[in-house]
């Protein structure tokens, strides 16, 4: 089940907020339990229990951890290696198998095992608890059913943000519910919708349109990588709103995810506004623990290709991920030893032109199907191929999306947001009335949106 | 409005939407069919059996869309928010000039252009000799009749034209009727020409095919009634309705259809049938079917023509029925083409494959 479906919005989440807020506290984390996992269930049955079994593997690794501290590390590499074994065979087997029939020219067959849902970031999850425990960041938790409801909480189950146990670790034993925090929830939740249903949706649907073309031309190779760069921010950081809100009104704290990357200025920059959650946990359990800087410039920078080449295998099995990834490990590494000074010295618009046109390159070759289909999509933005400037499709096209392009263009910096600031500094009640009624409007041109069956993927979730 | 108040009116008014909409649709029963959209709408899904072909989430969602409280509303409400304030130009692959509403239908697909080729290709060969006199014609959809200012993409009508005469049998002559038909000839809220329009075309056909000196009954135009064609329906617009017309005469009013799948004997224009049919276009020849037969009882000849058609054939068909003692009409759509000697006996009898151009883009849905 995703959060911008009709299923969720009008039958999954009325029954489980119904039954929340009627329980006494003692109830809610079951309540909250039973839920995510028919949540779960709802769109994959058959994982359910593989869920189940992870976190029973975590739980019980965590109590022998505190129980017996000088085997603790043992512990830890036991669960490790428990979690990461099941991500690996059902995410990664394939892919090893394909290329291991490419270079030895054998034929193994391939398990072709559906991915199991929200499993890369779930496994995170299980990994950051245990080490926390371990580094005694965090005391082991004694109730199964917390940590489950930690592990399986539906708002952050399928795709985070990434949540780590000792954010949410007070929360699970005490949190509060308040009208103010409701409503902070329901904004946020209906700003992701609103991102994901009329923004992400209607350029995957561009992008759809450009796919199918025969007609090529150097202007739709433009569209496509410029809805491609768009789509993905606002598709993710849609649904981590969603998720952020939908914490909110169940009385959770998640972390922020994003923080408008686009208007960054270098990859350095990008990296700390994009997916931030992500980046923190490569940052604490892969980059600090192979010891970050402080070790020889050879050594630094092989840990930065290390956890880039983690963070684009952990985005997918496949090249064209690992290649996203090192991408990224070489220019933060070239902007480390030089650039990055540079971009600061030259004026702003250049250094977030270069930035921008990482990230679109970066998100064509993210988001190909095929190698060969990467080259030409990214050859096709200088007219290789030989392609024409312009057709008459493309030029349609460019102008049946533009409205979106701009929505997109403006949304994906903070000036709406810093306009309503400014407005409820000088006019607080005025923005207080037009709040409930702007929210109202979105939320209902949204449900049009899906009750016409408009094109509605998830690209999350096949992390 | 305090920002307490705000944060009470905001959490009220999402929870009464959410609440209210679970609980109305729990109460309200639920919809068998939608008129506007003319289909069977999805119904609560099996659980059990959901679960295990492992849809639920999708079967569980294609309820909830057909279901929901007051849909045809919300689709006009994102129609509107997609036309007039996002600007795109079109909503679910259908725009709107003035009161007119078409279908993008791009790119040309041009192995379905030959495929279709191949497929009445393979029908001469099996069927027909030199005693049958064979035909074929386009019928363009009506975006061939919009303005090329380039605002809009088309098809590349004389690409269809001239891969279709590189690749049909030499011995099917081609009839041309695009200059017979102009963009009013086609319904507003359909896809379909309209009957009472397409007398240029029929004269074309007749001519051509050397039958048009056995058509000598005057047609007398009788309205049937409003018309919401199916483009209507998938753009969730209101528009003003059409309206649907018939051409008929004592030899058109004498004569019976057999329809082959029903084994029922109905009239050429079946009001009856069309007054509950989702589609009133169903007035013609009683709606979409594999293989109908006209038999004009007060023929002056033995003749007999075959016509391999669309949805556009049925409302052509009755114009011809005084030239011929018996008409067939055959959707391979819907019957394989390898059945058809089991139910015609094919000997000198004129033969017209008659396809619009959506179609023969789309040959795929041909047997």
């Amino acid at each position: 089940m995703v959060f911008s479906s009709l299923t969720f919005i009008f039958y999954f989440l009325p029954i489980v907020l119904g039954i929340y807020f009627i329980v006494p506290f003692k109830l809610k984390n079951l309540v909250l339990f039973i839920a995510s996992m028919l949540f779960y269930f709802f769109g994959e049955p058959k994982y359910a229990i593989l869920m189940l079994i992870s976190i029973a593997s975590t739980y019980i690794h965590g109590i022998l951890m505190e129980k017996y501290e000088k085997h603790a590390k043992k512990f830890m590499i036991s669960s490790i290696v428990i979690s990461i074994g099941l991500l690996m065979f059902f995410k990664y087997t394939d892919f090893f198998i394909l290329n291991i029939n490419s270079i030895f020219n054998v034929d193994i067959g391939l398990l072709k095992f559906a991915l199991p849902i929200g499993i890369s970031f779930y496994t995170f999850q299980m990994i950051s608890y245990i080490i926390d425990v371990y580094r005694k960041e965090a005391k082991a938790q004694k109730s199964f059913l917390k940590l489950a409801t930690y592990v399986a909480l539906f708002p952050q189950l399928v795709a985070g943000p990434i949540v780590r146990y000792t954010t949410i670790e007070k929360e699970l034993d005490d949190r509060k519910h308040s009208f103010d925090e409701f409503s902070n929830g329901v904004r946020r939740f209906v700003i992701g919708l609103s991102k994901k249903i009329l923004i992400a949706n209607v350029l995957g649907d561009c992008i759809n349109k450009f796919n199918l073309s025969d007609e090529k031309s150097v202007l739709f190779y433009w569209i496509y990588a410029i809805a491609v760069t768009l789509q993905i921010y606002f598709d993710f950081s849609g649904y981590s709103d969603m998720a952020i809100g939908l914490g909110k009104m169940l009385g959770f704290k998640f972390p922020e995810n994003f923080n408008y990357p686009y208007i960054a200025k270098s990859v350095t920059d990008f990296w700390r506004r994009w997916h931030m959650t992500l980046s923190s946990c490569f940052r604490d359990y892969v980059y600090i623990p192979l010891g970050g800087n402080r070790v020889s410039k050879l050594k630094w920078f092989r840990n930065i290709l290390v956890v880039w080449f983690l963070t684009g295998f952990w985005h997918g099995a496949a090249w064209n991920f690992i290649l996203w990834g090192l991408l990224y490990g070489v220019l933060l590494i070239i902007e480390k030893v030089g650039l990055l000074k540079i971009l600061e010295k030259v004026p702003s618009f250049i250094s977030r032109v270069y930035l921008l046109l990482v990230v679109m390159i970066g998100f064509v070759l993210f988001n190909g199907e095929s190698m060969s289909q990467i080259f030409e999509n990214i050859g096709g933005l200088v007219g290789t191929g030989n392609v024409p400037l312009v057709t008459t499709e493309s030029i349609f096209y460019l102008k049946n999306y533009a409205s979106i392009f701009i929505i997109g263009f403006i949304a994906a910096t903070p000036l709406v947001k810093n306009l309503c600031v400014k407005l409820k500094e000088k006019a607080p009640k005025v923005v207080n009335v037009l709040e409930p009624v702007v929210l109202t409007t979105l939320l209902v041109v949204c449900v049009s949106f899906l009750v016409d069956g408009s094109f509605n993927p998830f690209l999350y979730f096949r992390f | 409005m305090s920002e307490r108040i705000k944060d009470v009116v905001v959490t009220v008014l999402f929870l009464v939407i959410i609440f209210g909409v679970f609980i109305i649709s729990t109460i309200v029963k639920d919809k068998e069919v939608s008129t506007a959209e003319r289909r069977k709408l999805n119904q609560f899904p099996n659980i059990s059996e959901s679960l295990m072909s492992g849809n639920l989430t999708d079967d569980m969602e294609n309820y909830a869309m057909d279901q929901f409280l007051a849909r045809d509303n919300m689709r006009s409400i994102k129609t509107f928010v997609k036309l007039n304030v996002l600007l795109q130009k079109e909503n679910n692959g259908l725009f709107t000039i003035e009161d007119k509403i078409f279908k993008l239908e791009y790119p040309l697909n041009e192995s379905s252009v030959t495929g279709i080729s191949n497929k009445i290709n393979n029908i001469y060969d099996t069927y027909l000799t030199e005693n049958n006199n064979v035909y074929y014609t386009i019928v363009p959809d009506k975006n061939y009749f919009l303005e090329d200012k380039g605002e809009y993409i088309k098809l590349d009508y004389q690409k269809i034209e001239d891969l279709m005469r590189q690749t049909i049998n030499s011995n099917i002559e081609y009839i041309d009727i695009f200059d017979t038909l102009a963009l009013d000839s086609y319904y507003n809220t359909d896809t379909h020409w309209k009957q009472e329009s397409i007398m240029n075309v029929a004269d074309k056909i007749s001519t051509q095919m050397n039958f048009r000196d056995r058509i000598t009954t005057e047609f007398e135009l009788k309205e049937y009634g409003e018309f919401y064609g199916a483009y209507y329906g998938q753009l969730g617009k209101n528009m003003t309705p059409d309206t649907i017309n018939y051409l008929t005469n004592e030899v058109i009013d004498s004569a019976v259809t057999f329809n082959y799948e029903t084994q029922k004997e109905a009239k050429v224009y079946n009001t009856q049938k069309a007054d509950t049919a989702m589609d009133k276009y169903d007035i013609y020849l009683s709606g979409a079917t594999a293989l109908i037969e006209i038999r004009n009882e007060k023929a002056t000849t033995d003749k007999e023509l075959i016509i391999f058609r669309d949805s556009f054939g049925s409302s052509i068909a009755p114009l011809f029925t005084e030239a011929y003692s018996k008409i067939y009409l055959v959707d391979t759509r819907y019957i394989a083409p390898t059945l058809i000697s089991n139910y015609i006996e094919f000997n000198n009898q004129d033969v017209l494959f008659l396809y619009s151009t959506l179609i023969i883009n789309n040959s795929g849905s041909l047997k």
